[in-house]
């Protein structure tokens, strides 16, 4: 068995790792000069680290929780008490823990016919959920129209997606909505820090998962070799690379669905990977640094939440036993494209004119950084791939199905914890279960 | 709204079959997103508008029974 894996995130490398454990050879073509995918740690002091990705896991998160026990790496609460600030109908607002000044019975209603939503869908199959036809062909943006009376409830709704799933409520389907909430555990799991989604934080950065998992591999980790084409013949498949051709007995695509799809693969697969309404997850992540987390000095937690961007929301990120104090800064969803088309001058002088406004008692920040994963070419969409409508029913029956020597593997391809770092994990197990599967006599 | 119906709000909302006019609906593993769902469910039931504060402030089916009465 010799086995071509594309891509060097948490799916690709989570398989190479399982299919080398049982004997096989493999190959990992990465097209970034650095492995993670969308894991990456900045360092913004030395020794303090911060995640520019993905971040935040929980206690469901088993696959991950395991892979980082056994890559002894460890995690740090996430949650940090004080109170909260709000920009949201008033002007700014501190209020004790984290509930907004809004309407409660409005959010209810609001979680009310979430809930609802989000029972209705089959998780496993979600094109196969009753009602799926009427659900994949609204938009969010519809449904909350519709659905939502309260003016404090469509606010907090799009805020929401913005937060769960760095989502434009016009460009997804409910269907998708629903799933997506249903697959990371429902949306008290996910929309939840202490006991939810948002537990922990990898001490160090959540980068270190990859860089250990390919340290480990060696030098069967290739950097700076995108696989423009895979070609399959009776005896094999053999990548295509800028700097040449690999060949394995098998290959394994682990790239979001739009990337997998501009590979060049012959013979064409039965079904695309992605449709013209497959849209980008849209988040800027932004970091502003501080001397220390000064924030806390005040009974202030950094959180906040904003109707108007570009920083929706902040959260306190200081890296754990470090000086420096970090406020990560969300942008999400139609803000996320507005502000990552502006100049990068512009940016920061957004940014930290409103952390000003936010957190008038704090001097300005002491650094700046911000990644854009709106125009990264080898992400193209994050938190993950949002399905809009129409995508279920055409692209879910393939989502795992092998096309020939051809496996698939990625977040968006678990139908468990779906665009999160857990999916991804999980993915690379299914996968490399399946190639050995096929192999044992 | 009378403590059995509060007390029976609680129980679809947190999904447990143990509450009793006395639990804390925090200590039974509500949080802040739960409690609007049980805020909202009262509202539909009496047309009673509460705060978050008022179910943090009468976290019992006893005490938000007698909120609710108060309000009305
Ligand atoms: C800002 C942000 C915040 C997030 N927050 C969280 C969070 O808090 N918790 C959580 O669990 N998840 C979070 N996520 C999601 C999480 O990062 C992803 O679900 C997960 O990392 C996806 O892993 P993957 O291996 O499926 O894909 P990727 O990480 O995208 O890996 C794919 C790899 O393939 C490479 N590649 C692409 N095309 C080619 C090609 N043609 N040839 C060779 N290589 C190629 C890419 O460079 C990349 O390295 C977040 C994501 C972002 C961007």
């Amino acid at each position: 068995m010799n086995v071509v894996v594309v891509g060097a995130g948490l799916a690709g490398l989570t398989a190479a790792t399982e299919l080398v454990a049982r004997g096989a050879e493999v190959t990992v073509l990465e097209a970034r000069e650095r492995v993670g995918g969308r894991t990456h740690g900045l360092e913004v002091e030395p020794g303090g680290w911060v995640d520019a990705g993905a971040a935040y896991l929980g206690e469901r998160h088993t696959a991950l929780t395991a892979l980082l026990a056994e890559l002894d790496l460890k995690t740090t609460p996430a949650t940090v008490a004080g109170a909260s600030r709000f920009a949201l109908r008033d002007a700014g607002a501190t209020r004790p823990g984290r509930f907004p000044p809004l309407s409660a019975v409005a959010l209810g209603e609001m979680f009310d016919a979430l809930e609802e939503v989000t029972r209705l869908v089959r998780p496993d199959a979600p094109w196969l959920t009753e009602d799926a036809a009427r659900l994949d062909g609204l938009t969010a943006e519809r449904w909350a129209a519709e659905r939502l009376r309260h003016p404090d409830a469509r606010l907090f709704f799009s805020l929401f997606l913005g937060e769960m799933m760095a989502a434009d409520p016009a460009r997804v389907s409910v269907l998708h909505m629903a799933f997506y909430l249903r697959s990371g555990g429902g949306i008290r799991y996910l929309n939840a820090f202490e006991g939810g989604a948002q537990e922990w934080r990898i001490a160090g950065g959540a980068h270190q998962v990859c860089e250990r998992l390919a340290a480990a591999l060696g030098d069967r980790v290739r950097l700076g070799e995108p696989v423009l084409e895979l070609h399959q013949d009776a005896g094999g498949v053999t990548a295509t690379t800028p700097r040449g051709r690999v060949r394995g007995t098998h290959a394994v695509v682990a790239v979001p669905p739009v990337l997998a799809d501009a590979i060049d693969l012959r013979p064409g697969p039965p079904a695309p990977r992605s449709t013209p309404a497959t849209g980008p997850g849209c988040a800027v992540k932004v970091h502003l640094v501080y001397p220390s987390p000064l924030w806390r000095e005040l009974g202030l937690s950094g959180w906040s939440v904003s109707a108007e961007g570009p920083l929706l929301s902040t959260v306190d990120d200081s890296p754990a036993g470090e000086r420096a104090g970090v406020l990560t800064g969300f942008v999400t969803g139609a803000e996320a494209r507005r502000y990552a088309a502006l100049p990068a001058p512009e940016q920061r002088g957004l940014a930290v004119a409103q952390a000003a406004r936010l957190f008038p008692e704090l001097p300005p920040p002491i650094a700046f950084h911000l990644t854009d994963w709106v125009g990264e070419p080898y992400s193209r969409g994050c938190y993950a791939a949002l399905f809009g409508p129409g995508d279920w029913p055409r692209l879910g029956p393939g989502l795992t199905a092998p096309h020939g020597r051809v496996h698939w593997a990625g977040t968006e391809t678990s139908t468990e914890f779906f665009g999160l770092m857990e999916g991804a994990i999980r993915s690379g197990h299914r996968v490399a279960a399946e190639i050995t599967w096929r192999e044992t006599p | 709204m009378n403590v059995d119906a509060v007390s029976a709000v609680f129980r679809e909302v947190l999904e447990i079959p143990e509450v009793t006019a006395d639990s804390d609906f925090f200590v039974m593993g509500g949080d802040s997103l739960l409690a609007t769902r049980v805020l909202s469910a009262v509202a539909r039931a009496t047309g009673v508008e509460l705060e978050f504060d008022d179910l943090l402030d009468a976290p019992t089916p006893n005490a938000l029974s007698k909120k609710i009465a108060e309000a009305a």
